[in-house]
């Protein structure tokens, strides 16, 4: 209940947010920019070049749902940093924590009161694909749980990073940690950017970093229906649970290293 | 004598600020103790080491050495904190929401055993002057009306320790009459206050106990009324006083001090029946004769002064 209880003023406090409201407003902007593109090329899709034009559309869905869900995991992180280190700033963890409330109550509550915010982010991306994809004259063919349930979880673990990180370090710089996490891992994996690193320390900080390109939704927008099989039930519950893993270590990391701070205004 | 409700026990706390910055030490083998059904107020000049102290009493920052006891438990334990009222300094709240909201999530927060059904947070909202502005959001408050709620929502739950960090600070002065007749109630009611406050002319009027610290050390503790202690002195207020009068009573070694209304006259006390007689026969009108004590701003100044002595 107490769980609950902060989960849910979490929520609350975000959706105040004045940031959170100009991304909902770049949110919609977006929408609006794509629509021309997509409204021409399905008014040029012909019974030639249907295949074609079928890539085309969905690769430009997944680009653009790419950059959204990319900026989702940094909201992640943002608003998982934001939840505790505004509260704290604020003073009003004060308040909070003289009622019967554990440090590891608070800190699970804000952690669900930032992933019921990104649940609604990934729904409204989801309506938001269906919607770019329908404008091309398209159908998506991937199932709706897994481009709900693997943003979430790649979310979920950004989120667990932040308040680790929150706990240590400034919010700024919380953020700024996480970013540098997310372009590093685009180098480490074996099928990413340029090799601008010795072998082992790549080979290290795969292992260490999260390998969320495993648990990015775009690969799936932009698969055919012919291709959608490839990935088997195995391979989805494998990757989601070493997501799910994932975060789990760094959120249990977070609440012990919660445990020891000082909840000053400072 | 009771087990004391809060216990200090040579606490230090040291903040260290950065790799390179100094470390300020914010209270040093400080040692105090208050016991059930006390208004303890909990006094020192700013940077003192107040809210550290009571920051450290709720398990918000941890002490580097020393004990602590809060109803029986470490600072922080949800058992404790279950029959503790608490209002921060500065209390500040989620801006969106209204107070009744606020008073809500208070409640959950406190558990499924806790009271403050809706007619009870609704009388907590009367309490405190804020019934009619139950439904309008916290951002639109002002700063005594936020403070007021901060009250409302320490009383949830009927705690029997109080913890007030400046709980008047934003008040206008009938604002805070209204908290010190609350807190006199809650005293009658057997609650145990712990305060921290400037406006130490409404503090003496309902302390029992005075901890006085200065620079992160203690500098005395103790029953308000032992360690005020009484004079030798009687204070005498009369309406007017003349001239000649005046010149009298000075030779006789009496002090005068007179204000718009009223001249106040102190004399030692083998002299208050002679001086009152000498009053009445010149037609001054004797408004008040009391023993004269050390108020409690003499005593903290005194005992801030260089010299004014440790614990």
């Amino acid at each position: 209940m107490k769980i609950r209880a902060i989960a849910g003023s979490t929520f609350g406090v975000l959706l105040h947010n004045r940031i959170l409201l100009l991304i909902v407003v770049l949110f919609l902007s977006w929408i609006l920019l794509m629509m021309t593109p997509l409204a021409v090329m399905r008014h040029m899709t012909t019974a030639e070049n249907a295949g074609r034009m079928q890539t085309e559309v969905l690769t430009m869905v997944s680009m653009v749902m790419g950059a959204l869900s990319g900026f989702g995991s940094l909201l992640a992180a943002g608003c998982a940093a934001y939840a505790v280190a505004g509260e704290m700033k604020s003073g009003t963890i004060l308040a909070v924590m003289a009622r019967p409330v554990r440090r590891w109550e608070y800190l699970l509550g804000k952690f669900f009161g930032v992933q019921i915010l990104l649940g609604a982010y990934v729904v409204g991306m989801l309506g938001l694909s269906y919607l770019l994809a329908s404008l091309g004259g398209q159908r998506i063919h991937a199932p709706v749980w897994a481009l709900i349930a693997y943003p979430l979880v790649r979310y979920a673990i950004y989120s667990a990073v932040a308040l680790l990180l929150v706990t240590f370090f400034h919010p700024l710089v919380s953020l700024g940690i996480v970013w540098l996490i997310a372009i590093a891992i685009e180098f480490v994996t074996p099928s990413g950017g340029p090799h601008l690193m010795p072998a082992w320390l790549r080979t290290l900080l795969y292992y260490v970093l999260p390998s969320t390109n495993l648990l990015s939704e775009s690969r799936f927008l932009a698969l055919k229906e012919a291709s959608l099989h490839q990935t088997g039930w195995l391979d989805h519950a494998i990757t989601l649970a070493y997501g799910l893993d994932y975060a789990a270590v760094w959120l249990l990391l977070a609440l012990w290293s919660f445990r020891s701070k000082g909840l000053t205004r400072d | 004598m009771a087990s004391p409700v809060i216990e200090f026990r040579e606490v230090t706390k040291v903040y260290r600020r950065g790799f390179r910055g100094q470390d300020v030490t914010a209270l040093s083998g400080v040692s105090f103790q208050v016991f059930p059904g006390e208004v303890c107020a909990f006094l020192g000049p700013n940077g003192a080491g107040k809210t550290t102290s009571i920051s450290i009493l709720m398990g918000f920052v941890f002490e580097d050495s020393g004990e602590i006891q809060v109803l029986g438990y470490a600072p922080g334990d949800v058992r404790a904190k279950k029959q503790i009222g608490f209002v921060p300094e500065n209390f500040a709240f989620y801006k969106h929401i209204t107070a009744t909201k606020l008073l809500e999530f208070h409640r959950a927060l406190a558990g499924p055993a806790a009271g403050g059904s809706a007619p009870e947070i609704a009388d907590l909202l009367a309490r405190v002057g804020l019934d009619t502005y139950a439904k309008l959001r916290i951002g639109k408050y002002s700063r005594g009306m936020v403070q007021r709620l901060g009250i409302a929502q320490a009383l949830l739950d009927e705690p029997q320790l109080l913890i007030l960090d400046e709980p008047t600070s934003g008040l206008d002065p009938a604002g805070r009459k209204e908290v010190r007749e609350l807190m006199l109630a809650l005293k009658a009611a057997g609650k145990t206050i712990f305060l921290s406050s400037h406006i130490l002319s409404e503090i003496e009027q309902i302390c029992d106990r005075v901890i006085i610290i200065n620079r992160g050390r203690l500098i005395r503790a103790g029953l308000f009324e032992e360690m005020r202690g009484q004079t030798s002195q009687v204070e005498l207020v009369v309406d007017v006083l003349s001239e000649h009068l005046e010149q009298e009573l000075r030779g006789r070694g009496a002090e005068i001090t007179r204000a718009p209304q009223s001249v106040l006259v102190v004399v030692s006390a083998a002299q208050k029946r002679e001086t009152a007689e000498l009053l009445w026969a010149a037609g001054c009108d004797v408004l008040q004769m009391n023993p004269r004590k050390t108020s409690l701003e003499d005593l903290f100044l005194q005992l801030l002064e260089p010299g004014g002595g440790p614990a």
